[in-house]
């Protein structure tokens, strides 16, 4: 199925999604994110390319509870090899306190990139087979790619 | 701090009988010159400046013709090259291959990111020098220097250690130093500095799994005694399952030095 137009028309019917950006990748609910991987994984995107997460300090006084606590991002990229070599992707919105699911047992390539945006963000993944942090070390505190880490942070006795 | 020196010989045997100092000046005199010309280097390369310490050892500037040669273990090396930005989770295993270096041994910070940290100096994960946790000889800047540069900073070297095996005093290498530099001074006072605790010392060696010599070197003469022996094992043990937990990544690249 690979096409631009069939991974919009599967978001729009099975996905809920109506809300459509030339800069932004379509938004799906949280709930949907495994779902959403395992009918594309299906349909020939067998190639996991990229999960980057971002983290989105509250917002004072906002309307949305997410946005009023704060909430971290996720762009997921899928490739499909054999067709064209189309990209599928999509966000997620995550809360500071929830769990997202874990792709590894879709694809095996989103076990490191999963522990490292575990670490250096802050996203738990449910069910992801080794949750320990991939790039700092394993007595680190907090997440210093969020935005309220202060960057010169210290660690004693190193630094 | 005070050290009692009333109680040491520094006279040897040796020279107290006629004809022998002569002798054993001339023996040194020969250890000397191999040694300066036997600097084996440990290639402590993470980044851009390891580029530079290959070409060094290449044919335009080759540092083999005075007897530099680049090992892969430390346990064959006199001098570590520090060159590159040294990480938080880099630095105990950097001071761990430190500790397993013989003694003597000499250390050249290579760059401004193994000199001060650099551009990077603030950010979360970079130590800022590697003089907070080794002690370094000789600095060499620059971003990074060229290997006209590493090698005028190992015939410094070399020139340090033919002063101090020589019974010179050899005075210390002058840390290039700018105003922005001490505008943002690390958390961590550098070694030597007069700011610096011991326990910083000893929690760097604790944290690099490393009890070894370093440990009792730089405690001040009033410094409470670290521990009793018997605890000291204890503190070691206690301390494994959080080594072993770090470790565990690391043990097959520390086998690979081992066995090399």
């Amino acid at each position: 199925m690979p096409t631009p137009e069939e991974f919009r028309a599967l978001l729009e019917d099975d996905f809920g999604v109506s809300e459509w950006s030339e800069k932004q990748p379509p938004l799906i609910e949280a709930v949907d994110h495994h779902r959403l991987a395992e009918v594309l994984k299906e349909r020939g995107y067998t190639l996991y390319v990229f999960v980057v997460a971002s983290h989105r300090p509250g917002v004072e006084g906002a309307e949305d509870a997410l946005t009023a606590a704060g909430y971290i991002e996720l762009a997921t990229g899928l490739r499909s090899p054999t067709e064209n070599s189309q990209l599928a992707i999509w966000r997620v919105r995550v809360g500071l306190d929830e769990q997202l699911a874990t792709l590894v047992d879709l694809f095996a390539g989103a076990d490191w990139q999963e522990r490292e945006q575990f670490d250096l963000v802050g996203v738990r993944f449910a069910g992801h087979p080794d949750p320990r942090r991939l790039m700092l070390p394993e007595d680190w505190e907090g997440h210093p790619l969020r935005r309220d880490y202060a960057i010169n942070t210290p660690h004693p006795p190193w630094r | 701090m005070a050290v009692d020196e009333s109680d040491r010989n520094y006279e040897h045997p040796l020279y107290s009988m006629p004809g022998l100092s002569v002798a054993a000046t001339s023996v040194d005199k020969l250890l000397t010159w191999g040694a300066t010309n036997s600097l084996w280097v440990f290639a402590m390369a993470t980044s851009c400046c390891g580029i530079e310490l290959m070409a060094t050892a290449a044919s335009r500037v080759d540092a083999d013709r005075m007897g530099t040669i680049i090992r892969g273990t430390p346990r064959q090396c006199d001098v570590m090259v520090v060159a590159g930005t040294i990480t938080v989770k880099m630095a105990p295993r950097v001071l761990k291959l430190w500790e397993q270096m013989p003694e003597p041994k000499w250390c050249i910070a290579m760059g401004s990111c193994a000199i001060s940290g650099d551009f990077y100096r603030d950010i979360y994960s970079v130590i800022p020098g590697i003089d907070t946790a080794i002690p370094v000889d000789v600095y060499i800047p620059g971003c990074p220097p060229n290997p006209e540069q590493l090698m005028a900073g190992l015939i410094r070297l070399q020139e340090k250690v033919r002063a101090v095996r020589g019974g010179e005093w050899a005075p210390k290498d002058e840390r290039p130093e700018t105003e922005a530099m001490q505008k943002t001074a690390p958390s961590i006072p550098r070694l030597l500095s007069a700011e610096r605790s011991p326990d910083v010392t000893l929690a760097q060696l604790l944290g690099a799994g490393n009890l070894g010599l370093g440990g009792a070197l730089n405690r001040a003469a009033d410094a409470p005694p670290l521990a009793a022996p018997q605890e000291t094992s204890d503190a070691i043990t206690t301390q494994a399952p959080t080594e072993t937990s770090e470790g565990a990544v690391e043990s097959p690249s520390e086998d690979e030095h081992a066995d090399a």
